[in-house]
């Protein structure tokens, strides 16, 4: 095959890439709004339609995330207009198959498809979706077990925080957004078993991203910002799981562990880029900024 | 006669009897992990927010804005502060203390309440000693429950994984870790080394870990050498994406409306490999040899020797000058007799994957340019000339070496010990399924009913699954439950 016809055929993948994706980021926008309008008139059809459109959107961002990882021949993770895509897509994915059980109850997906939007438009807006060869650290079977469980337990919490927003703001008037108040314990529950279910994918993010720093750089921990940001958020969910256990804690208190370990986690994505950039201190994951 | 002194001593005796019964108490408890959990999160954050390792009259220079508390608690340093390393200290001890009472909790007889609130109820037709018989039949037969406790009224039985042998050993687990961690902190050490193709090297640390230096007066020479016996690098050919900076040109290209556009650069190859064969020499044999990468280190002695990256330097003859002009690759060199200074790129030499899919062998070339210039650069091949301000300058040669930095760290094996019994118990722990049940049979007025209470634990595990199969069961036999409404 000719330079020519490699380069105008990637060109040409790119850009019915970049169309897809953008209309995806579209539908995350409607279904927020619609969100926004259920909460403002408690109306079913509203949360439907914007549940509705998760699903339109999430199941063609997975396989425009399938296309990228053949086209690479490698895990879609490399980048961070690659992870900003799939944090999206699994997040929304993850409620989307976490909410079966409650079908009339819509609140958490606002934040889910907020976010979904944010990390759209900021993949598709300040990112390079260029794709780009695998640099030699990032060959070994540690990055893709470290990153893959890691990713997953991302979706995990968002969804799990989602969840307890929802409870905490609207556990009094649950009724009127579909959810009767019999389901409502069940329904908070499920935030406690999704960070019981996120907790050991973190901790093995965790490890394995030791495992793999020692492979490659001969030191399993350097305080590095990212590996920081994450002992934190591990360290946060630990307090998380505690509380529970504790009568006095186990409430609201727990509830607010919960979501705080949630935005140490947005910390360790993402946060902790801009905050190194900000300090002027180095990382060693420079690949993912 | 007790004196005055004795009785004060016997005081000062009881009170620090006294305090440190409460500091163990409270070390024993799940409370103060939450607590200082949170501390250790906080103590992390303060660790982000100032740079660590940065230099204290720097950070005043630069007019920080936190100089008496960075002064104050060390915060430059924080991760080998006092603060630290007694929160640390804290939690440790409180980690400790809470795996051992636990462990003794362990075989201690265990307590149940005297009386649990069903969770399902059964009316059931058979006289109450069959009914017992017949659900005892059910649990122990066919859902596999085993008995934990018949001394009272309910009877309790339990079945799945062992859960709080798992809870404990993930805590253990964690404190493993916690022991490879302060081995690391106490002995570790490293530093680097730059082999040149062919010529052994013996590895002489200039460093000791934390304590080594109490016995030891900097770390032995080693009875071996290194030799590095080749250095091969490997590439990929890829395009470079022409993408705009500015956002509205980035949507343009979302609404279809502009064509992302792919172009070849003049240096168009990425390296995705480098690798150096090391071989161990003692004496006169080779005693381990490996090729080594990024991701691939070579462990020998205590040591592990990892490849963390490469120099080139290049021979150039400029003109016909007999000394040829030594230029290290990706620096800047300044051409004798001219005012231009050349700005090399990194060598490439060894194998490349074409965007076609081919390999071929590549004529080891650099790319120079004038660095003052913001033209595209040049290719110099080997054995090529270029003329730079009227001189003709030839790469007539290059040599490689290889940088390794090396590690002795005695904590790595027990940390990797410990995260795994603590992996695999955590994952066990709280993914896998346990069920505590106890059962009562009672018999009021010649009514007969099982009532049932049933826990779990572990996310697998679903009490309702249970509850229908103890019902499918029941009425398979001849008891004919009839399930009495939910009590609340
Ligand atoms: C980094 C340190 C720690 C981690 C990651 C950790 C993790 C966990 C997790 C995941 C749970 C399970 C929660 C659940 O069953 O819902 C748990 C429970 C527990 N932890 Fe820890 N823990 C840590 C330190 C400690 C310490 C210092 C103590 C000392 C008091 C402690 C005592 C307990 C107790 C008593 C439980 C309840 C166990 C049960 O329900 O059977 N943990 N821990």
């Amino acid at each position: 095959m000719s330079y020519d016809v490699i380069l105008s055929r990637d060109s040409f993948l790119l850009s019915v890439e970049l169309r897809i994706f953008w209309a995806i980021a579209l539908i995350y926008g409607a279904s927020l709004l619609l969100h926004l309008v259920h909460i403002a008139s408690r109306g079913a059809l509203a949360g439907r339609a914007a549940y509705l459109l998760l699903w339109a959107a999430a199941v063609p961002h997975a396989g425009l995330i399938l296309l990228r990882t053949f086209e690479a021949g490698r895990a879609p993770f490399q980048t961070l207009y690659e992870s900003l895509s799939w944090f999206a897509c699994s997040a929304v994915l993850t409620w989307l198959f976490v909410s079966r059980k409650w079908k009339g109850f819509f609140l958490p997906g606002a934040l889910v498809s907020a976010l979904a939007l944010g990390a759209s438009l900021y993949a598709l807006l300040s990112r390079s979706p260029a794709i780009e060869p695998l640099s030699p650290p990032l060959q070994s079977w540690w990055f893709e077990s470290h990153v893959i469980l890691a990713f997953f337990s991302y979706a995990v919490f968002i969804v799990s925080a989602s969840i307890e927003i929802s409870w905490l703001a609207f556990r009094k008037r649950s009724d009127l957004y579909g959810l009767p108040e019999e389901q409502l314990k069940g329904f908070h529950d499920t935030a406690h078993r999704l960070i019981l279910f996120g907790f050991p994918l973190l901790t093995f993010g965790i490890f394995s991203g030791a495992a793999w720093a020692n492979e490659a750089w001969g030191r399993y921990w350097s305080w590095d910002p990212k590996e920081t940001w994450s002992l934190i958020t591990w360290t946060v969910f630990a307090v998380y799981l505690h509380s529970k256990t504790v009568p006095a804690l186990k409430g609201t208190p727990a509830s607010v562990f919960n979501i705080l370990g949630f935005i140490c986690m947005l910390m360790t994505f993402l946060g902790v880029n801009w905050l190194a950039k900000l300090l002027g201190i180095p990382s060693l994951h420079i690949y993912s900024v | 006669m007790k004196t005055r002194t004795d009785i004060k001593n016997i005081e000062w005796l009881s009170s620090l009897r006294k305090a440190l019964a409460w500091s163990y108490r409270k070390l024993s408890s799940i409370e103060t992990s939450v607590w200082l959990l949170s501390l250790l999160a906080i103590s992390f954050m303060v660790g982000t927010i100032f740079p660590q390792g940065g230099d204290f009259d720097e950070y005043v220079k630069e007019g920080g804005r936190f100089v008496l508390l960075v002064e104050a608690f060390d915060l430059l340093a924080f991760f080998s502060s006092p603060l630290f390393l007694a929160i640390a200290l804290l939690f440790v001890l409180n980690l400790v203390i809470c795996t051992c009472e636990r462990y003794k909790a362990l075989f201690a007889k265990r307590r149940f309440p005297e009386s649990f609130a069903p969770t399902k109820s059964f009316l059931v037709t058979q006289d109450a000693i069959r009914a017992h018989d017949e659900t005892r039949r059910i649990l122990n037969d066919s859902l596999g429950f085993r008995l934990v406790d018949k001394d009272s009224a309910w009877i309790v039985m339990e079945k799945g994984l062992p859960y709080r042998w798992l809870t404990w050993a993930y805590h253990a687990g964690l404190v493993v870790c916690l022991i490879g961690v302060l081995f690391t902190f106490l002995f570790a050490f490293e530093d680097t080394i730059t082999l040149k193709t062919g010529s052994p090297q013996t590895v002489i640390p200039t460093t000791t870990g934390r304590v080594q230096y109490i016995w030891q007066n900097g770390s032995p020479q080693t009875d071996y050498h290194l030799l590095l016996d080749s250095f091969t690098t490997e590439y990929e050919e890829s395009h470079e994406l022409d993408y705009p900076d500015d956002r509205k040109a980035r949507l343009a290209m979302g609404l279809g409306w502009k064509m992302p556009e792919h172009k070849m650069s003049v240096d168009p190859l990425f390296a995705t490999d480098w690798k150096a064969k090391l071989k161990i020499i003692g004496g006169s044999s080779t005693l381990a040899e490996k090729e080594i990468e990024i991701n691939e280190p070579l462990k020998y002695g205590g040591y592990t020797f990892y490849l963390m990256g490469f120099e080139q330097r290049l021979k150039l003859r400029v003109n016909d000058s007999f000394m040829p002009l030594d230029a290290k690759a990706d620096d800047d060199v300044i051409i004798p007799g001219s005012m231009i200074a050349l700005s090399l790129g990194t060598l490439r030499t060894g194998k490349a994957k074409r965007l076609d899919g081919t390999i071929d062998e590549l004529t080891p070339y650099v790319t120079v340019k004038d660095s003052a210039s913001k033209d595209e650069p040049a290719i110099l091949k080997l054995n090529d000339s270029i003329i730079v301000d009227g001189n003709i300058v030839t790469l007539i040669g290059f040599t490689e070496q290889a940088i390794l930095s090396y590690r002795y760290d005695p904590g790595v094996t027990i940390l990797w010990i410990g995260g795994i019994i603590a992996l695999v118990a955590l994952f066990l722990r709280l993914y896998g399924s346990y069920y505590l049940l106890a059962y009562k049979v009672d018999d009021a007025d010649a009514i007969v009913t099982v009532n049932f209470n049933i826990t779990s634990k572990g996310l697998l595990a679903s009490p309702e699954h249970i509850e229908n199969r103890i019902e499918e069961l029941l009425t398979a036999g001849d008891l004919k439950p009839l399930a009495l409404p939910e009590q609340t």
